[in-house]
């Protein structure tokens, strides 16, 4: 997926309040600027970190090591 | 008005002598907000029903008298009451009934909040993508916890926190009616109604609490309940009622009816009780079906009634029996509906610049009076306290 059908991705499942996409999507986000831009990496994986506590989704625990990891959480 | 300008010493004295309480407390918004804080917040009210949260992680928003609370179900079945507000910058966190399924996220800035209230997460609270600073301590920021307790279904909240705990302030109560102290089972969809009353809480509590109006507004009941048949139920300072003993249950075109609850002794086979629970719930108990009211005061001339039936047995165990439900709760729905005109009567009658109040009936108002004393009781104190 590009950056452009990432984004597009993101704001449809935002329109339709499909958040167990959003975690999938905010992690693919963060997975792309991991090593060119590690801070927008993270912005993106606490979005996809809220909407796992909100759906109670099961990468919850895990996007939280990562963050933990990376001291942001 | 100013608080201090009524006087309630002459509700304040015994029932042959008493006056019930002044038009103000019926009419006056001042008197309104005087009573919501040292009456209502200062006391164990009724905000909801555990039935409306049946399942872990169901979510019920309410507004109870301008106070934003959420009715939350945790993990382990437990009901808590929470300020509906974020402790980040106050916005509303749920809105409308929902299952939550791990955490309440505020739809503003997405701090998140979990079953038990704490504080879970705080999204780029450092900065985009640093969700921790040290200026913010996630321990000292959980939902403010409510004082709650739930009985006979009625979610009740002590707001202001001085009030003695519910076991202890209700204990007479709860003795008394020990035997109703077993599980009971809402009816489902038709076994629960509202009816919108344009008028002051109390009027439907005094309504409620005494028998004397029975053979007039509810002529339906002369034929078997007379008004001999009724007996009073008065605790001072705590709670007041009615009961009869000759209630007739309800039975089907087969003569079935509803199944007993367990263990009762032989004073329910034809007895029945309706207590107000001060301030503002109302519950009746029968040997087959008991029913819980929660007055919610809208202003003070406009009050919402819930009520919710219950019964000894699971509705979905017993599907046969529907026809019979919806006839009980049509019957009572009759009846409260009958006592409609009469609170909407009294708290227009209350425009009536002279009336003072009332004279009671010492021998069929005691019940009444024991709310009204009450009523003068709590304000005279906070007055005092304040």
């Amino acid at each position: 997926m590009t950056r452009d059908e990432l984004h597009r991705a993101l704001l449809l499942a935002h329109s339709e309040h499909n958040y167990d996409a959003l975690v999938d999507l905010y992690q693919q986000a963060a997975a792309m600027d991991q090593h060119n831009d590690p801070k927008q990496s993270f912005f993106f994986l606490t979005h996809a970190y809220v909407f796992a506590l909100d759906t109670n989704h099961e990468a919850a625990d895990s996007i939280a090591e990562q963050l933990r990891a990376g001291g942001r959480l | 008005m100013s608080e201090h300008t009524i006087n309630l010493v002459p509700v304040m004295q015994t029932v042959e002598s008493a006056r019930g309480l002044p038009n103000d407390h019926y009419t006056s918004d001042t008197v309104f907000d005087q009573e919501k804080q040292s009456v209502l917040f200062a006391n164990w009210s009724g905000i909801g029903f555990g039935k409306d949260v049946p399942n872990p992680g169901d979510a019920k928003p309410i507004t109870f008298l301008g106070m934003p609370l959420l009715i939350l179900r945790d993990q382990e079945g437990s009901i808590n009451v929470f300020q509906n507000t974020c402790r980040h910058r106050g916005m509303i966190l749920v809105d409308e009934p929902k299952n939550i399924r791990r955490v309440i996220r505020c739809p503003y800035h997405s701090w998140c909040y979990d079953l038990n209230g704490d504080l879970k997460t705080t999204p780029h609270v450092g900065g985009p993508g640093q969700n921790t600073h040290e200026g913010i301590c996630p321990d000292e920021l959980s939902l403010y916890k409510i004082r709650s307790y739930v009985w006979h279904d009625v979610v009740f909240v002590n707001i202001d926190e001085q009030a003695e705990p519910f076991e202890v302030a209700h204990k007479n109560l709860i003795e008394h009616w020990k035997e109703f102290d077993k599980p009971a089972y809402h009816g489902g969809t038709d076994s629960s109604f509202t009816l919108t009353v344009k008028t002051n809480w109390k009027l439907a509590v005094e309504n409620y609490c005494e028998s004397y109006h029975l053979p007039w507004i509810h002529p339906g009941l002369n034929s078997y309940s007379r008004l001999e048949d009724h007996y009073h139920i008065e605790e001072p300072n705590q709670y007041s009622g009615q009961g009869t003993l000759v209630y007739q249950q309800l039975k089907d075109d087969s003569g079935q009816s509803f199944k007993d609850f367990d263990g009762l002794s032989s004073k329910w086979d034809s007895g029945a009780e309706y207590i107000a629970v001060y301030p503002n719930v109302l519950l009746g108990v029968h040997r087959d079906h008991m029913f819980s009211i929660v007055l919610e005061p809208k202003s003070n001339e406009l009050t919402e009634e819930h009520i919710e039936l219950y019964y000894a047995q699971k509705p979905e165990e017993t599907p046969e029996q529907e026809p019979l439900r919806i006839k009980n709760s049509a019957q009572w729905k009759e009846v409260f509906a009958e006592d409609i005109f009469v609170v909407e009567g009294m708290q227009r009658g209350r425009h009536g610049k002279y009336f003072d109040g009332g004279k009671f009936s010492p021998a069929m108002d005691s019940p009444t009076h024991n709310f009204h004393l009450w009523v003068a009781t709590q304000i005279s104190s906070h007055t005092n306290d304040t």
